[in-house]
């Protein structure tokens, strides 16, 4: 018997959306739709509109999830919200109560000399996430001025930069127009029928990335569902939040979390305590969370990223350790507990996480890159000039390739070969040519050989590059030192001593300094 | 009034000796140490706290009277008080001291809290070839810009310096000084010097109510005695620099000896018989402050030292403090036999030495700018301390208090004692230096190969940058060249700013020129290229461009800089510029 009945044509375009075959689905709900429009006509029966209904919101699904990114991950404040934040209350907040000063001096904490550090005085971490890419600058000049790359600039506001970036599709052009006209949408018939509205909520505030149309959607859908539907109090609050109303979205997503205890509200709370600084507020969110939730491993991964950037390292650590007891394949985690180890002059446990990375499946060249230092300060030789050389081979771009040379430069150091350094560290500069570190450890070469004015010269544009470093300000000030420019050395130890105040020999060129000015 | 704050509360032995008496942190009294004197004005057993209020340097120059927590009297004072003193001048009954406060070239004399006498210090010469240009200016014979000219060739030539009147002259604009010389022309010229220290020497009798010489130091160098009673002037010495410090001992008719402490650095003792100082003591930094403690001098350097010196000028001991000096002050208990040098310190902090021995130490919550012990009302151990942001301290020292001559400084250093954070060796780590030390030498092989190979590798990288000029950096000898780019702008249009310099130790570098390489699809350029003036070495030449960004896409391109030499293709260095999205249309 043969059968030539072919798949009903709804049932494969679900099927292919369950694959995650959105293209296809989308398709095929297209030339389904193109047969009996949904909403344009009135369908001859209920059966059929039921069919089209089904469809239309197939097709919303799929055209969302193409470009759906998990809201609670992305996060990248933009200059404008950096700049002009209002919901700061204490501008100079007591240490270890705001992200923008973390207690620097806190014991255990690194220090800039053994950790390098990022512009905002908070070590770097195992592992870029939006938030960790760099830190706040202190003025709007230094904001705009920092190296704003493709791929690591700022957006101007976090309602422009990255969500319309990689978020949306609505920068691409349709070839027939978009699939939903929102400007004709009737929102509060929408708002009525609550099966087609929530797939219809998130096509708008996902694909479209229109949140005021989102935000009026979700309102009247709330309003319908007479304020008891938790998931309309947390889209509410995403919209809110997005428009950077952030009180009103602590008020949507607490009033959900009191209808129903749910992983995604908590760590939406906690993001908006971590937009308004209030690290601790959010911890004790995420703390609640594990109560209800225990070991949940994003809450966990939450608290431990807090705790990091707070520069409390310890505690981040074991939170980090905790995450991998639940999973151990968390990348983050595993990199994170590999760095502090390096970090801590234990290169060869870091080796052993990193290892454990390569083992599942991840090979890029960081990782390449960072098992080339473990094996080096690990002791292990054989193995760290292949890992630097492949790491090399896998570079995807200049800055990679450039940061690449700078450690292979380290290296070179290290072994005392200081004409290899030299190369290297000049490469580094020809890839990338805001590498103030690199900069820097050429003007020390530079100075070796007795070229005074082109250490000079390096430690400036260092300097320039990078201010929160310490170490050209402070080379700066040795130079001049020795030089007889005193004054020079004066100024530049002082930029030291704020960068990195508890620096010993800062400290000590400063005391001969003032004891030379005192003195008759 | 005021209550004491809770962090002066604090458990620390040094505390625990002082009674709080009374803070007023806003009191809105600015002083020095000199200008402020313990005195029983009225003569009823009762002492009150004298002081010459600086106000805010130009106006509300007060002289004032505490008794108790209040404020007894005010009166103003015409000029900036130099210094305040309170003496007794006389024998009559009842024996009330007197106030003289210094204050420009006069002393201001007040009896009963009234002015009773102004003392006025002798004019110094004239040079007369000034006094012939005034007289001439007098008659109309020459013009301002004349007399300007001929006072200015006075000034750069003459051993005797203008006066007061000329110099303020020369200062004035030439609009202003036609009417100035009008005011001032029929005066007659007078040139004045100002007292800059003052102090007390008994006349005859070592008694503690005997009568006092003023004893007064000049800017140009003068120390005068002066007679209590008719304020004339029994003998003056000259000193090799300015005095601004002042200890006197002794007794006028017997032998007395004044330790003055100069504006050069060093300090000169002074005696009977000898119009010129007898030693000299050369410091090593300007003193801030001087106290002589019985026979020994304790002076406070800007070296955050404090010296002790024998009245001969031998040095004794130094004692090395952890914040500069602001002030210093004799803490004398005569009925205890105890004496102690009280210093302030700029970390706001109160420190007590004996010799060389740190005994107690006050926290106070501003730095404190003037310190006065005695006694104060009928209390003999009062510590009156003003703060710079014109607060009034006073403490009282506890009948109980007993002060241990040891050094009360800790002795091995705190950080002796903390433990290293060193990390312990794991066995993961003994294991890798076992299979280190066995396969020794095919790990010193292969890292050997493998450093052969990085070299080789790194140098034809290396030599490919320097071929095709990639760095920002020229490696050439005749031009040593640095450039940087910034890019500054949210776009559509952003700008560039190139910063070269040449690294060179003395040759400038010319004849250089800027081109730019784009995709000139994506961004356009006003000028793509240009020439650049003469870099002098050392210098940093920032220049300046703007760039266009076209494309409405969000998508962004890398733009080259070449810097170039005139009469050759191959660029001296690159820079590679990447630049940032234009937000401009997101914004829209």
């Amino acid at each position: 018997m043969e059968v030539t009945v072919s798949m009903d044509p709804l049932f494969l375009a679900w099927s292919s959306c369950r694959r995650r075959r959105f293209q296809r689905c989308a398709d095929i709900c297209s030339t389904l739709l193109a047969e009996s429009p949904y909403d344009q006509e009135p369908a001859a029966t209920a059966t059929a509109a039921h069919v089209s209904e089904a469809v239309w919101s197939l097709k919303t699904r799929a055209l969302t999830e193409m470009v759906y990114i998990d809201e609670v991950e992305v996060e990248q404040e933009g200059i404008a919200d950096m700049m002009l934040d209002e919901s700061s209350i204490a501008q100079v907040a007591r240490p270890g109560t705001s992200l923008r000063r973390p207690a620097t001096s806190q014991a255990g904490a690194p220090t800039p000399a053994v950790r390098p550090m990022t512009q905002s005085g908070r070590p770097i971490t195992g592992f870029v996430r939006p938030s960790t890419l760099s830190g706040r600058p202190e003025t709007m000049e230094q904001a705009i001025r920092t190296p704003r790359t493709a791929s690591t600039a700022r957006p101007v506001s976090s309602a422009s930069g990255r969500f319309v970036r990689l978020g949306t599709a609505s920068m691409l052009t349709h070839p027939d127009g978009p699939f939903i006209n929102l400007s004709r949408l009737n929102l509060a018939k929408y708002a009525k029928r609550p099966n087609l509205c929530k797939t219809l909520f998130e096509y708008i505030f996902h694909h479209e990335n229109d949140v005021k149309t989102a935000l009026d959607l979700a309102a009247l859908a709330t309003e319908h569902a007479q304020f008891k539907d938790w998931w309309w109090k947390v889209q509410l609050g995403k919209c809110y939040y997005r428009l950077g109303l952030l009180r009103e979205a602590e008020k949507q997503f607490r009033s959900a979390l009191a209808q129903q205890e749910f992983v995604d509200t908590h760590l939406y709370l906690a993001k908006v305590y971590q937009r308004l600084d209030q690290p601790i507020t959010a911890l004790t969110v995420f703390k609640q969370g594990l109560d209800h939730f225990p070991a949940e491993v994003t809450l966990l991964t939450g608290i431990a990223r807090i705790l990091e950037e707070m520069n409390n390292m310890s505690s981040a650590t074991e939170y980090y350790r905790e995450v991998l007891k639940q999973d151990n394949t968390h990348v983050e985690a595993i990199a994170c507990i590999g760095s502090t180890h390096f970090y801590t002059d234990q290169p060869e446990i870091a080796l052993r996480f990193y290892r454990r990375l390569l083992q599942m499946g991840v090979f890029n060249c960081q990782l390449y890159n960072n098992l080339g230092l473990c094996c080096f300060y690990a002791q292990q030789y054989d193995m760290s000039l292949s890992c630097l050389e492949r790491a090399l081979a896998l570079v995807s771009g200049d800055e990679e390739q450039a940061d690449v040379w700078y450690n292979l430069g380290h290296v070179a150091v290290g072994i005392g070969d200081l004409t290899l350094a030299y190369q290297c560290f000049k490469l580094s500069l020809a890839f990338n040519n805001n590498h103030g570190e690199a900069y820097n450890n050429l003007a020390v070469l530079e100075l070796r050989k007795g070229h005074i004015e082109q250490a000079k010269a390096f430690l400036q544009t260092a300097a320039s590059l990078s201010p929160h470093m310490y170490e050209p300000h402070y080379n700066y000030a040795t130079l001049s030192d020795k030089v007889g420019d005193l004054q020079s050395s004066f100024t530049a130890a002082q930029k030291s001593e704020d960068a990195f105040p508890e620096h010993v020999d800062t400290q000590q060129i400063l005391r001969s300094l003032r004891q030379h000015f005192s003195s008759l | 009034m005021s209550s004491v704050p809770q962090e002066l509360k604090d458990t620390s032995v040094a505390s625990s000796k002082w009674l709080d008496a009374h803070y007023d942190p806003v009191a809105n009294l600015y002083t020095f140490s000199s200008c402020i004197a313990l005195s029983d004005l009225h003569g009823d057993g009762e002492n009150k706290l004298v002081v010459g209020d600086l106000g805010t340097g130009l106006c509300n120059m007060k002289l004032k009277v505490y008794r108790g927590t209040g404020l007894l009297s005010e009166s103003t004072l015409l000029d900036l008080p130099t210094g305040l003193v309170s003496f007794l001048m006389d024998l009559h009954e009842p024996r009330t001291p007197a106030i003289a406060v210094a204050s420009g070239p006069f002393i201001y004399v007040y009896k009963n809290m009234r002015p009773y006498f102004k003392f006025t210090l002798p004019s110094l010469d004239i040079n007369p070839l000034e006094q012939d240009v005034w007289c001439q200016a007098k008659e109309d014979m020459i013009d301002p810009m004349t007399l300007k000219e001929m006072l200015e060739g006075l000034r750069d030539k003459s051993e005797i310096p203008l006066s007061v009147r000329s110099l303020r002259f020369l200062m004035l604009e030439p609009h202003e000084m036609e009417n100035f010389v009008h005011l001032h022309k029929e005066l007659p010229i007078r040139r004045q010097t100002v007292i800059t220290c003052i102090g007390t020497l008994k006349k005859n009798m070592a008694d503690e109510d005997a009568v006092s010489c003023l004893v007064i130091g000049t800017e140009n160098g003068d120390v005068y005695i002066l007679d209590p009673e008719a304020f004339t002037i029994l003998y003056k010495m000259s000193l090799p620099s300015t005095p601004t410090l002042m200890d006197v001992t002794g007794q006028f008719d017997v032998e007395f000896r004044i330790t003055v402490a100069c504006r050069n650095g060093n300090i000169y003792i002074l005696r009977r018989d000898s119009p010129k100082p007898k030693y000299c003591i050369e410091l090593s930094s300007h003193p801030v402050g001087l106290v002589r403690m019985g026979k020994n001098v304790v002076v406070g350097c800007t070296h955050e030292t404090l010296h002790g010196y024998t009245q001969k000028g031998k040095k004794l001991w130094t004692a090395y403090l952890p914040a500069p000096v602001t002030t210093m002050a004799l803490m004398d208990l005569p009925t205890r036999g105890f004496q102690a040098v009280l210093v302030g310190l700029a970390n706001c902090e109160v420190h007590m030495y004996r010799d060389k021995n740190l005994i107690g130490t006050i926290k106070t919550p501003d730095v404190v700018t003037s310190i006065c012990f005695g006694r104060y009302g009928r209390e003999d151990g009062t510590l009156i301390m003003t703060t710079k942001g014109g607060g009034l301290i006073v403490k009282i020292l506890k009948r109980t208090a007993v002060f241990d001559d040891r050094d009360s400084t800790p002795g091995p250093p705190i950080a002796q004692s903390i433990r290293l954070n060193v990390p312990k060796k794991t066995k993961l780590y003994v294991d890798q230096t076992l299979r280190e030390r066995e396969n020794a030498i095919a790990m010193h092989r292969a890292f050997q190969m493998d450093l052969s190979r990085l070299r080789l590798a790194a140098a034809r990288a290396y030599v490919k940058a320097l071929e095709s000029s990639l760095t920002p950096m020229s490696a050439s000898l005749t031009e040593p060249l640095k450039m940087n780019a910034v890019v500054q702008g949210l776009g559509p249009s952003f700008k560039l700013t190139l910063n070269i310099q040449n690294t060179a130790a003395s040759r400038p570098v010319m004849n250089l020129a800027i081109s730019f390489l784009y995709d000139e699809s994506l961004y356009s350029m006003r000028t793509a290229f240009f020439k650049i003036p003469l870099l002098v070495p050392g210098l940093n030449y920032p220049i300046d461009t703007f760039v266009e960004c076209l494309s409405d896409k969000g998508v962004s391109d890398i733009i080259k800089v070449f810097v170039l030499r005139e009469g050759k293709s191959a660029p001296l260095l690159t820079a590679h510029i990447n630049m940032p999205v234009s937000e401009g249309l997101a914004l829209n």
